[in-house]
């Protein structure tokens, strides 16, 4: 069974598919790649199950590749070193589970360039898989990367059938805006991983640059800080921490469907992951400094853009920016530092990571049929689909951390953590600040509910057809996540003990 | 006398051969066979490859009355040049079609400026230094003023004038030195300021030694010939012009800064900030361009400053990064020049000529994807591992130096931007009757590009191999 549950099977695995994918070899029959990329991501996501299944968190899963019996950067101590402990292999079996909806998803949103597309996607894939299971920082940069080309494409192609100029133009700009903030975000973090790697050999004398050897214990108090405050910045683009927000509402509303449910459900992710790797697990002392001052951008996360939610009229964009002030509450459980801190922290990645994407889910599903995304001008969706509305009833009333569903347990489990915190005043109050969330969270999201889905019928769309059975199987199994979770939130707490 | 030319000097020796036998037989043959040329180059560039094995590098060689040197630092110099000047010569073939009658003594230059280029990287007293890179900078202004037309000309003369004031400076700070030391050889100016207190005229002598050289890099004060030489190039020059001097003068440069100018602290921080300004300068100049060569000439001084910071930062460790980077910039820059070879550059020169390139040429627009990318440092790619390695060179040399760091990382953030501007173009959806046509390159051409992306592919995933290379050639420097 060892030999057979490797990471690098997991990581690489769509890599490779991928390359098959665009070679000019494989088939270029659109239904074919089509089933043979669900097939194979539901394939991947039984693996990753099964990888969990067999996951004993006092024996966390480790696997180094050696080129030609060699490290891959002997000079700088630099290894292919992959290790998976329960934080991130949570995170992987989500990654693998929203990649297997977005393809599901994908059958009507994408028409054009498929081949392209589904490379790209399962290239997207492997790169974070990459990031949650690399033991190594300059591997974790090397993904880090690598995730921005698919990341680009997806954003600024061209996949729908008759999209206009404006659109086009509009898509691309937004994916160069993301790849610039990302960029600059990420060479930030690698001053940071540069400078500790740095501090790290100085201090201790090993050369590694692997999470095991790093300590922080003998690197000056200054040169902590500084290290820290770099990896924050490149850490709170992806997150998104306010003020390095913007790239986000834009990516997200121009892309496609799936790869918007791709972006809000996994991709964000990413940054709050490598706040708990970097940051929480790797310079404990530093952050407990920088903890209070991050509490506070946070709450600005969650308030400030509660309140630009509101004013949205794009329901897309609406549901862009929830993910921003959600981020927050992320990012707030990570400031408690302690135990039910960081596992709310970890559950609200989970919970969120499915809502967001039912959310964009339902708003592609409006969008297809209506061509419209304005909430002044969408109303009665409800009479025209009564399938979806329910769905959608179901998934915002999650959203808003009504009990029963994941999102209230987290969301409890923060204000808990937080509560609890030992370290600082700040986070005890700022633990009071974070509750308006669920209030201006269900003020806007019902606003969405209430605005589309009720009132008169619409003009003109007398022949419209609800959900169909990909749409169905995608939302139901985002539901079912969701209540699962909701009901026996045990069964990720207790695997971070 | 005759045992240095068996023991170092035989790779110098073919290839000066070789160039005799090309002028040669410029008067002897007729235009028509103007075919030939480039396989003689060819023959006498690998022949010089084949006679490196005889080059005594254990221990260091001094030849010539301590003028020349090898150790295995200039080795791998001397090789990465041969094998640069084997591509161009490969990727000539356009050009020498165009000038027929002289194409035997373009190549004649061409392997002099080889020539030049090694001599350089093996020189060892400031005489040779200052012969052997007048060799290379006079065959290079022939090679630029090679193509037909004013523009090249033009482009030669400016490359001229500014080089003929670099030189200038630079046999300055030479006579500054040698009233100082008494003397020219690089061994004895190492002992006598090792066993001497310098004065601040030492580090002004330092200063414009390096900077005289350093024009050659586009690094500031010399830096402004850059755009208008790369406007008026062929690529097959461009992709000489900006592989083969560089290879020379880093060469020398680090061995310039690791002995008879070591003792400067001055140089370093002027060095540096020049460095900086340099980079600032490039980067942002190339924000607003809109033709490939331009926005390319930009990222080579924009490079050559990036190692220029790391190189003044004199340590084993940062030698071993400036010999990496180096290495991997070369192969990077053939890749996008030979692309540039491929289509035709008088029909696309800006970057909106190439909009929809990637659907009517998949492999051509991919492999020319792959040399820019590696030039922003996307990873996979030899440019992601060779910026690592010399940044993280930069940061472990001391806290003082951090800042000048944060600065570069940021302008690889602009620098990423205008990769982009080239290269997002490609991917555009266009009309079907607006699509470039198949482009059919040459076997040679296709080499080229097919070789340079293969090595920075490798590079980029099997570097250690490479870096164990780079870091021996620096602790025997």
């Amino acid at each position: 069974m060892d030999k057979f549950l490797s990471i690098p099977f997991l990581v690489f695995l769509p890599m490779v598919v991928s390359i098959i994918l665009i070679s000019p070899l494989f088939t270029s029959n659109e239904v074919m790649i089509r089933r043979f990329v669900k097939g194979f991501c539901s394939f991947h996501f039984l693996y990753a199950v099964i990888l969990l299944c067999f996951f004993d968190s006092a024996n966390p899963y480790l696997s180094e590749i050696h080129f030609l019996g060699m490290d891959w950067i002997q000079a700088l101590g630099i290894k292919f070193a992959f290790k998976l402990d329960s934080v991130s292999i949570i995170l992987s079996v989500l990654t693998s589970f929203i990649f297997m909806l977005a393809a599901i998803a994908s059958k009507f949103n994408i028409r054009k360039n498929q081949k392209f597309y589904y490379s790209m996607l399962l290239l997207l894939m492997s790169a974070i898989l990459g990031i949650f299971s690399s033991n190594d920082m300059f591997l974790f940069f090397l993904f880090w990367e690598l995730e921005m080309i698919p990341a680009y494409f997806l954003i600024g192609s061209k996949f729908l059938q008759n999209s206009t100029v404006e659109q086009e133009t509009e898509a691309k700009n937004s994916a160069v805006k993301f790849i610039l903030y990302t960029f600059f975000g990420s060479m930030f973090m690698l001053l940071g991983i540069l400078l500790l790697h740095f501090y790290n050999f100085a201090s201790s004398g090993v050369l590694s640059a692997s999470f095991a050897d790093i300590s922080d214990i003998s690197i000056p108090y200054g040169i902590q800080i500084t290290i820290a405050v770099c990896l924050l910045i490149g850490f709170g683009v992806k997150l998104p921490i306010v003020p390095l927000h913007t790239w986000l509402p834009d990516a997200h509303t121009n892309a496609v469907t799936p790869v918007s449910m791709v972006l809000a459900g996994i991709l964000l992710k990413t940054g709050g992951y490598g706040i708990y790797k970097f940051n929480y697990l790797t310079l404990p002392n530093s952050f407990k400094v920088i903890a209070p001052v991050l509490a506070v951008f946070a709450i600005i996360n969650i308030i400030y853009i509660a309140f630009v939610t509101y004013a949205q009229t794009d329901i897309k964009r609406i549901v862009a920016y929830s993910s921003i002030s959600n981020m927050g509450l992320v990012l707030l459980g990570l400031c408690a530092i302690n135990k039910i801190g960081l596992s709310a922290s970890i559950f609200h990645m989970v919970s969120h990571g499915l809502v967001s994407c039912g959310l964009f889910m339902i708003v592609g599903i409006v969008y297809l049929r209506f061509k419209e995304r304005n909430i002044n001008i969408l109303q009665g969706i409800a009479n025209k689909l009564p399938r979806l509305y329910g769905f959608a009833v179901l998934i915002v009333l999650a959203s808003i951390g009504v009990p029963l569903f994941a999102p209230f347990i987290s969301e409890i489990l923060t204000i808990i953590g937080t509560l609890n915190s030992e370290f600082s005043v700040v986070l005890k109050y700022s633990a009071i600040f974070a509750l308006p969330l669920l209030i201006l969270s269900s003020c806007y999201m019902l606003k969405f509910l209430h605005r589309g889905f009720f009132g008169a019928d619409m003009d003109g769309f007398d022949k419209v057809n609800d959900i169909s059975i990909h749409e169905f199987i995608v939302l139901a199994a985002i539901l079912a996540g969701l209540l699962i979770f909701g009901l026996y939130p045990n069964s990720i707490i207790g695997l971070l003990g | 006398m005759l045992n240095d030319i068996f023991n170092i000097l035989l790779p110098q020796v073919i290839i000066g051969i070789f160039i005799v036998l090309l002028l040669v037989l410029e008067i002897i043959c007729s235009p028509k066979m103007y075919k030939y040329a480039r396989f003689i180059a060819l023959i006498g560039i690998s022949s010089a490859i084949l006679f490196l094995s005889t080059v005594q590098t254990e221990p260091q060689y001094f030849g010539m009355c301590n003028s020349l040197m090898s150790d295995s630092y200039t080795l791998l110099f001397d090789f990465v040049i041969l094998i640069c000047g084997f591509l161009v010569t490969l990727l000539s073939r356009k050009l020498i079609k165009s000038i027929k009658g002289s194409a035997y003594s373009y190549f004649a230059i061409l392997l002099t400026a080889i020539f030049g280029a090694m001599s350089v990287v093996s020189s060892n007293d400031f005489l040779t230094l200052f012969v052997s890179t007048e060799v290379l900078g006079f065959s290079t202004y022939f090679l630029i003023a090679s193509a037909k037309g004013y523009k090249s000309k033009e482009a030669s003369f400016k490359y001229l004038i500014m080089s003929a004031i670099s030189t200038g400076v630079f046999l300055f700070g030479v006579s500054y030195l040698y009233g100082i030391t008494g003397s020219i050889n690089f061994n004895e100016i190492y002992k006598f300021i090792s066993e001497n207190d310098v004065s601040v005229i030492y580090s002004i002598s330092a200063i414009l030694i390096i900077f005289g050289i350093a024009s050659k890099l586009a690094v500031l004060p010399f830096a402004n010939w850059v755009i208008d030489v790369y406007k008026g190039c062929e690529s097959s020059v461009l992709a000489f012009l900006s592989t083969i001097p560089k290879l020379a003068v880093f060469g020398i440069l680090c061995r310039l800064l690791v002995f008879p100018l070591r003792n400067s602290f001055e140089l370093t921080f002027v060095v540096a900030i020049a460095a900086l300004i340099t980079a600032l300068w490039a980067n942002t100049f190339a924000l607003r361009e809109n033709n490939v060569k331009v926005i390319l000439a930009c990222s080579t001084s924009a490079n050559s400053s990036y190692v220029m910071l790391a190189a003044c930062l004199v340590s084993v460790y940062n030698v071993s990064a400036v010999i990496f980077y180096i290495i991997c910039y070369v192969f990077m820059n053939i890749g996008a020049f030979a692309f540039l070879n491929i289509v035709d550059e008088k029909q696309y020169l800006k970057v909106e000529d190439f909009r929809g390139f990637f659907h009517s040429n998949q492999g051509l627009a991919g492999a020319y994807a792959v040399s820019i990318l590696a030039l922003a440092g996307i990873p996979i790619t030899s440019g992601f591992v060779a910026k690592i390695y010399l940044f993280s060179a930069i940061a472990s040399s001391g806290l003082l130096f951090v800042p000048f760091l944060i600065i570069l990382l940021i302008l690889t953030v602009l620098a990423l931007f205008y990769y982009l501007k080239i290269l997002l173009p490609l991917f555009d959806d266009i009309d079907k009757n607006a699509e470039i046509p198949k482009l059919s390159p040459v076997f040679s051409q296709k080499f080229v590009l097919i070789s340079a992306v293969i090595v920075i592919l490798l590079v980029g995933v099997f570097s250690e191999k490479i870096i164990e290379l780079c870091r021996f050639a620096a602790y025997n420097i």
